[in-house]
């Protein structure tokens, strides 16, 4: 959602303030953007939304950038006489036609807004094999998790002398997706860990495959709640 | 509720309701949408008979947990939007975040004006979107479809097919018409353009 902007001199979302200052519609220099940014931060202590925050931040610099430029004085008598400026009604015109654009792509944007919200409403299976599909699919993180305390409860019941030997994430994921580009169909999460993996090993593995997920190498996808978890190299 | 009798093979063997139930059945255990071609072959009838079944299935779920969507593919079986919380709450799902509204607005002059550029993106919104654009692509909601054949040859943006379907659109022509606004007929967005026919390299998928 974006980010309201409530001042005696504007009142609405952010970036139509913005729109409007680029589109020299609002005057910049009437606009005390220092009590925007504090509003905004006093809201942040509550709740951060990292996403919201980067737009604003970002919104606000340019708008910075822009009021300085107006603030610093321009010279006083160019060196020649300044170009035929554009007829004045003209460039009226196009701002108001790219005013209009942009007004109409907000308008789609807001009905697309309303599909995605009843998308997000409605479930269906999740389809077999598809390389735009979901990376986590049905999987959430307590299920990784769950499926990690098992292979490492396994892996206490191994009792012996532990080798002191260094196991490196980086290398734990070459072998992973070397290992899953010999499975096509992809391999279970369990099978991941070999039967005699040490705690570190298991660890490590663990590390790796999440910092792929991450990274968007590989899928996991789980079919129903509990079943075994299916990891697959991303097909993108 | 019933159908036309010239949809319908002259065979007097062939149940009508017994059809209507099997492509049910088959719409419950495909992972995915089905499309139409797969119901033609499957139920042994023509696409005509095909839509009229699954149109009188949908009427029949009326007030029922379940409904048919028609999208990107084929029809689907899904939930329906007002009992999400219960889903939700057994798939132990989060809420979906939503996009942000820079990235929705983006994804709107994409899917009216593709293929676009990041430049005419940029010229449109009046801000700069190669970060919001990254992201799409992230969540497959865009892709690359080409390069102009302009003055640095810059990528071509266009939907992918999980765009369709994240917006639950069967194509392109589903889109949001809006009165009057239609920013694909007043911009010529959509229309085979020169542009479009400049557009190299847009076989991979």
């Amino acid at each position: 959602m974006p980010y309201i902007v409530k001042i005696p001199q504007f009142e609405g979302p952010l970036d139509q303030l913005l729109t409007l200052a680029q589109q020299g519609q609002v005057d910049l220099r009437e606009i005390p953007l220092a009590h925007i940014a504090e509003a905004y931060l006093a809201g942040t202590e509550h709740k951060v939304d990292l996403e919201e925050a980067t737009e604003v931040l970002w919104m606000l610099a340019a708008m910075i950038e822009m009021k300085s430029r107006l603030l610093v004085p321009k010279p006083q008598t160019p060196a020649e006489p300044l170009p035929v400026e554009e007829e004045p009604s003209d460039l009226e015109a196009r701002l108001e036609e790219k005013l209009q654009e942009y007004r109409v792509f907000k308008e789609v944007a807001s009905a697309l807004r309303a599909l995605e919200d009843y998308q997000h409403r409605i479930f269906a299976r999740p389809p077999g094999d598809d390389p735009n599909a979901v990376f986590l699919e049905g999987v959430t993180l307590d299920d990784l998790f769950r499926a990690f305390q098992q292979v490492l409860e396994r892996a206490r019941e191994e009792v012996g002398e532990i080798a002191a030997e260094e196991v490196k994430v980086a290398e734990r994921m070459e072998s992973i997706l070397t290992l899953l580009a010999q499975h096509p169909q992809g391999v279970l999460f369990r099978d991941l860990f070999a039967a005699a993996a040490t705690k570190l090993q298991v660890i490590v593995t663990f590390l790796a495959l999440l910092e792929l997920i991450k990274n968007r190498r590989v899928r996991a996808q789980q079919p129903q709640t509990f079943a075994p978890i299916r990891i697959a190299l991303a097909t993108t | 509720m019933t159908i036309p009798n010239g949809l319908v093979p002259q065979r007097d063997d062939v149940n009508l309701d017994e059809l209507k139930r099997a492509a049910e059945s088959i719409l419950l255990v495909s992972g995915g949408p089905v499309t139409v071609d797969q119901l033609v072959e499957a139920l042994g009838v023509p696409p005509q008979t095909v839509h009229a079944l699954l149109w009188e299935l949908q009427q029949d779920y009326g007030g029922r947990g379940i409904q048919i969507q028609t999208l990107a593919g084929g029809y689907q079986l899904c939930t329906r939007p007002e009992l999400a919380l219960y889903v939700q709450r057994f798939l132990r799902l989060d809420h979906r975040e939503p996009l942000s509204q820079a990235a929705l607005e983006t994804l709107a002059i994409v899917a009216y004006r593709q293929p676009i550029t990041r430049a005419e993106i940029e010229a449109v919104r009046g801000v700069r979107s190669d970060h919001i654009l990254e992201r799409l692509l992230e969540r497959h909601l865009i892709r690359d479809v080409g390069r102009k054949q302009a003055l640095g040859r810059p990528i071509l943006y266009g939907t992918t097919e999980g765009f369709l379907r994240y917006f639950g659109l069967k194509d392109l022509g589903d889109l949001p018409v809006l009165e009057g606004n239609d920013p694909r007929g007043a911009l010529g967005g959509m229309a085979p353009s020169p542009q479009a026919s400049s557009v190299e390299g847009s076989g991979a998928v």
